[in-house]
């Protein structure tokens, strides 16, 4: 084998999934914190509607960890573009795609916390089965049944190569067989008496978590 | 599966930028294959040799000895 010593000059490289795992559990710990906040105003209403000097307090301390949870993602977003040089083509439209994906499910989560009734830091909200306005709910279904698809299909036709189909196809594989088996014992449980009544929306989470994080493992390892 | 592929890319002074910019491919699939956590389909394997003008055999090493079973 010939001498590795041309590395040394060569710019830092190496697996970038530990940067992004850390960018997703502040980009997760930002969303729960501004959860936070919600919670704190709600709370403040119902005690009577104007914010205290401590809930103001509070709240302060909670936007001063979002802009360090925000500097820190910014930091990590850098050390993963500097991290083997520029970015490829195929890397710039994932990412670009990725930012686009979620934009659109931030502005869901937005309009759905604007049309509910009432302001809530609950996360177990996301497994309502509160009735929606039509309008809504045939725009959220046309966005989900109808947009998400061509993205999909957009995503996996130009945007990323072997290896990470790679990946992809086998948290696929991994979230199909714990459905496979975890769906059912549900229900039977539940049938006889032990569980409460299978929950489609948990039932998506855990599938899309099972296939996220297979495929992080397999294409970040 | 080993291969020679960061050895060759340091000879051209490529970042994995540079090379997965050629191949068409990820920084993290080139580095996926250097470290030999990935192995490449044969149409990126072939890809790969006619960039180097080598053959597959000469920088994919699948361990194979050359002795045959009959």
């Amino acid at each position: 084998m010939t001498d590795l010593s041309p590395m040394d000059d060569a710019p830092a490289e190496g697996s970038i999934g530990r940067p992004i795992a850390w960018m997703a559990a502040a980009g997760l710990a930002t969303v729960f914190t501004a959860g936070a906040i919600v919670g704190v105003i709600a709370a403040s209403k119902e005690d009577g509607g104007a914010l205290s000097t401590t809930a103001f307090a509070i709240i302060a301390a909670f936007v001063a960890i979002i802009c360090g949870l925000i500097y820190a993602q910014w930091r990590l977003a850098r050390r993963i573009a500097a991290s083997g040089g520029e970015m490829t083509r195929r890397e710039r439209l994932n990412r670009n795609i990725m930012i686009a994906c979620g934009v659109m499910g931030g502005t869901i989560g937005l309009v759905l916390a604007i049309t509910s009734d009432t302001l809530t830091a609950d996360p177990l909200t996301v497994f309502s089965e509160a009735p929606l306005p039509l309008t809504l709910a045939i725009l959220l279904a046309l966005f989900w049944g109808a947009v998400m698809p061509v993205i999909a299909w957009f995503w996996h036709t130009r945007a990323i190569d072997e290896q990470e189909a790679h990946a992809y196809r086998d948290g696929g594989y991994y979230a199909a067989y714990a459905y496979l088996i975890a769906a059912p014992t549900w229900w039977f449980l539940w049938r006889g008496g032990i569980l409460p009544e299978p929950n489609g929306i948990a039932i998506f989470i855990g599938f899309s978590l099972i296939w996220s994080g297979v495929w992080y493992w397999k294409k970040y390892r | 599966m080993e291969n020679r592929l960061r050895v060759l890319r340091a000879e051209r002074q490529w970042s994995q930028a540079e090379l997965g910019e050629r191949l068409d491919v990820s920084r993290q699939a080139v580095n996926a294959i250097e470290t030999g956590k990935y192995d490449p389909s044969l149409p990126l394997a072939f890809k790969i040799a006619r960039l180097f003008g080598m053959k597959i055999e000469e920088i994919f090493d699948d361990g194979f000895d050359g002795e045959q079973n009959d």
